[in-house]
């Protein structure tokens, strides 16, 4: 990271290289096209090259933080350019599928904790998913998503709690957080 | 227990801890909420303990590869844009063009050091200091602006971040004349401060100002100035 804050093009290559599948899924996730995805990781990674990678520590992974940008560039697309369609595409609904290109030890294991996460998700009662998924991947607030679905705003903000505390006693369960 | 409610039953600060980490607060909602957390020692645990949680939701996304295409386009866009750190060391050339905004956005923190250094060459090193107060209106926080040798250096600190999807956008105004745009953008980090060199020489300017405006900045101020130094 420190190479990259010195402005070197071949170390935010490897920055890329390392997190880039990761940005771009939960970029496709979020913006259901694979062009809008695309526009997002761009933009996100060269607003990450343009403030020097200024990754500060405490705030957790540097991939983390990375997802975090994307997440952000993905809700400004969503909120400033009007392309709200497909951003709550269902995981079926998701097209072009591309292979991975090479399966490293790291991507295996990466694999596994996606599986882990993806299992958790999707045991949690459907309507508790829902607003998790409405919320994450589709950038919206609780008043949005209680005016969608027609709820107490109360009751959708307890349904992100129970969800956000079922996940965490799963995912405690299976080791992936503390 | 109803939905909602708190799952020890011994404490409710209204539940918005999920809502907040999953940033589905409205921003008037998440600036309170912020400032509550200050003082709620159990919302700070809750706030730590789901952080992680939304944290681990990305890997939820089904996986794809980014394409050698978008690769290409990214590693091009970066070897032809000096980033933050680069921005620095050819300030000058880049500060005086508009386009330059976005390079200041990243590079205003690390560009105050180099305006200190070129306000004291300038000014032949013995140049005296100002610090004057700024009036921040609508939000939290204090803002101060240090002018020696003709430059400029905005000081925040405890300043609300901008809402969601825009940036603080700094404007200079000599007179009567509109505002012109000083080709800074800046946001603030995790503790509300930030260090904004401003590029341009402050000679004629009566006051500076900030607005929030939409990311990439406005060629005229939008809104109303949360932040406003009078240099007269």
């Amino acid at each position: 990271m420190e190479l990259v804050r010195e402005g070197e093009p071949d170390a935010f290559e490897v920055i890329f290289d390392r997190h880039g599948d990761a940005a771009f899924s939960l970029a496709y996730r979020m913006c259901g096209t694979r062009g809008g995805a695309e526009d997002v990781v761009q933009e996100a990674f060269l607003s990450l090259w343009r403030s020097g990678a200024r990754y500060e520590r405490v705030r957790g992974s540097v991939r983390s933080w990375i997802l975090s940008v994307v997440r952000n560039r993905a809700i400004d697309a969503f909120r400033h350019e009007a392309v709200k369609q497909g951003q709550d595409v269902s995981d079926e609904g998701v097209a072009e599928r591309v292979p991975s290109r090479d399966v490293t030890d790291a991507e295996v294991e990466r694999r596994d904790d996606a599986r882990t996460v993806r299992t958790a998700l999707f045991e949690l009662p459907r309507d508790q998913r829902r607003v998790i998924e409405l919320a994450y991947f589709g950038g919206f607030t609780h008043a949005e998503i209680a005016e969608m679905l027609e709820l107490p705003a109360g009751t959708v903000k307890g349904r992100m709690r129970l969800a956000l505390t079922k996940l965490r006693l799963s995912l405690s369960a299976a080791g992936h957080v503390g | 227990m109803t939905e909602g409610a708190d799952m020890s039953g011994t404490h409710d600060c209204g539940g918005d801890a999920a809502a907040y980490v999953l940033g589905a607060l409205e921003p008037s909602e998440t600036e309170a909420f912020r400032k509550h957390l200050d003082g709620c020692a159990v919302c700070r645990d809750e706030v730590a303990a789901l952080r992680g949680v939304v944290q681990a939701l990305p890997m939820a996304a089904p996986s794809h590869s980014a394409s050698p295409q978008l690769r290409r386009r990214v590693m091009q866009a970066v070897r032809e844009e000096p980033n933050a750190r680069t921005a620095r060391r050819r300030w000058p050339r880049v500060a005086g063009r508009w386009s330059g905004a976005r390079i200041a956005l990243a590079a205003a923190t690390a560009a105050a050091a180099v305006i200190a250094v070129l306000a004291v060459s300038l000014s032949g090193g013995g140049a005296a200091e100002r610090l004057i107060p700024a009036r921040v209106a609508g939000i939290a926080g204090s803002a101060q602006l240090r002018v020696a040798g003709g430059r400029g250096e905005l000081i925040v600190r405890r300043l609300s971040p901008p809402p969601r999807g825009k940036v603080y956008e700094v404007w200079l105004k000599a007179g009567g004349a509109p505002p012109t745009p000083a080709s800074v953008l800046f946001s603030v980090n995790s503790h509300g401060s930030a260090d904004v060199g401003l590029p341009d020489s402050l000679r004629g300017v009566s006051q500076v100002m900030v607005t929030a405006e939409p990311s990439g900045g406005s060629k005229v101020p939008t809104e109303s100035p949360v932040i406003v130094a009078s240099l007269t």
